[in-house]
């Protein structure tokens, strides 16, 4: 704080304290951080991932706004014991979030429900899921199909396929795929589950393990479909 | 006498001091509680049992209108404490009025939405991702809700009693709580609602 405001005996009960100025400027200063990133998120106008950084960057740049501007913080009197609590503080916040972030997508990858059945399936030999035939290849499994999700389509669009063959479904776009088995409207199983989620730049495998012709397509992009028949051997 | 009262004052500023840093030390612990909630909810947003997701249930205009407000209204409380330094009754009075019409504006707001999931049957009980969602937001309401009371009954006083030394100290915590809770509501606006409509 400049020099005059400690010469009057208010001024010297709260040293730290801002002028009209200095909230005006760091009001302006958040309503532009606000309608940034809103702007930026309503027009789409970058990728996902860029704009989930960008929109976070914002949201830290708001916070040193509100931090300098309206609490004052690093002008009282030296040692700056509030900033250093803070500084702490954002120090776990960073551990205890990224960090469960972390574990617990790593745990999701290992565990999620969608996996679980299949894993148990397989490792179990299960007969049945559902009242369906599922689990009957454990271990033996027959030639490999791939299935691409690119730009929005999966390609190719129809695959025929034996009993016991795999069949690996690759993720190459910027999102998460949710598949969803049967036509729209008409949600069906296939060896037990309702659709795999295919995360970003990961592939899902499933041992086809049911006769018949399947539907698949994007729970949101309905474009993004296809279908396989998988016949005996 | 002159040093007596210089004493008094030194003495008063290091009270206030101590009483300042141990506020503080209640806003860390407690934005540390909401770093768990934040965590939490980080986990489980798309947790949403085939429910739909947060995309598709929040509105990001009326979650706009909500941070716009919650930002004015630590504006005219930062407005409200400078008039305070002064010994501005009147104006305490106003810019605190503003402040505590605003913070009611936004809770009305966040408790029209929680009314309307409930409504179309999406409670804290349907999924992990909405029982993470009531519980942030939700706690930051209720911090919203007690600043308010504090507020009220903090303007209650000084409009009975006059602008004193010990309610000027009041208003300067309370104003650290309002602008501490803004900050919180940005980091659920971005993380909540903008992410929502992001991945």
């Amino acid at each position: 704080m400049s020099k005059t405001h400690h010469k009057s005996p208010a001024a010297k009960l709260e040293p730290h304290h801002g002028t009209v100025a200095s909230y005006i400027v760091g009001f302006a200063l958040s309503l532009v951080f606000t309608l940034i990133p809103y702007y930026l998120v309503v027009h789409k106008s970058l990728n996902a991932k860029t704009l989930l950084v960008t929109i976070l960057a914002f949201g830290v740049l708001q916070m040193i706004v509100q931090v300098v501007f309206f609490l004052h913080l690093g002008r009282e009197k030296k040692p700056h014991f509030n900033l250093f609590f803070l500084m702490s503080t954002v120090g776990i916040i960073l551990l205890v979030t990224s960090g469960s972030l972390w574990i617990m997508s790593h745990l999701y990858h290992g565990m999620s429900s969608m996996n679980m059945t299949d894993k148990i399936v397989t490792d179990e030999a299960i007969y049945q899921v559902d009242g369906k035939q599922a689990g009957t290849c454990s271990g033996q499994t027959g030639k490999n199909h791939e299935l691409m999700l690119m730009d929005g389509m999966a390609t190719p669009s129809h695959i025929d396929a034996h009993l016991c063959d795999t069949l690996t479904i690759m993720n190459h776009d910027e999102t998460t795929r949710n598949l969803v088995f049967g036509a729209p409207g008409q949600a069906e199983t296939y060896a037990g589950q309702s659709g795999p989620a295919v995360h970003l730049g990961h592939n899902k495998v499933i041992v086809l393990t049911e006769l018949g012709t399947y539907k698949f397509r994007d729970q949101k992009l309905s474009k993004m479909s296809g279908d396989f028949t998988v016949i005996k051997q | 006498m002159e040093t007596e009262h210089a004493l008094e004052e030194r003495h008063e500023a290091a009270s206030d001091d101590r009483v300042g840093f141990g506020f503080w030390v209640y806003l860390m612990t407690d934005l540390l509680m909401f770093t768990v909630l934040f965590a939490t909810f980080a986990v489980l947003r798309n947790n949403t049992f085939g429910g739909p997701t947060g995309r598709e249930l929040f509105s990001l205009p009326a979650a706009l209108t909500e941070t716009l407000i919650l930002l004015t209204s630590s504006f005219t409380a930062g407005l409200g404490m400078l008039a305070a330094r002064r010994g501005n009754k009147n104006q305490v009075l106003t810019w605190f009025g503003i402040t505590f019409v605003l913070g009611l504006a936004f809770l009305g707001l966040e408790v029209k939405e929680f009314a309307e999931f409930i409504r179309e049957g999406h409670t804290w009980r349907s999924n992990a991702s909405l029982s993470s969602f009531f519980t942030l937001v939700g706690a930051h309401g209720m911090h919203i809700t007690s600043g308010l009371l504090w507020m009220g009954t903090t303007l209650v006083f000084i409009w009975k009693r006059g602008l004193d030394k010990h309610l000027v100290r009041k208003l300067t915590l309370l104003s650290l709580f309002w602008h501490f809770l803004d900050i919180v509501w940005i980091f659920i606006f971005t993380v909540v609602y903008l992410m929502a409509f992001v991945i």
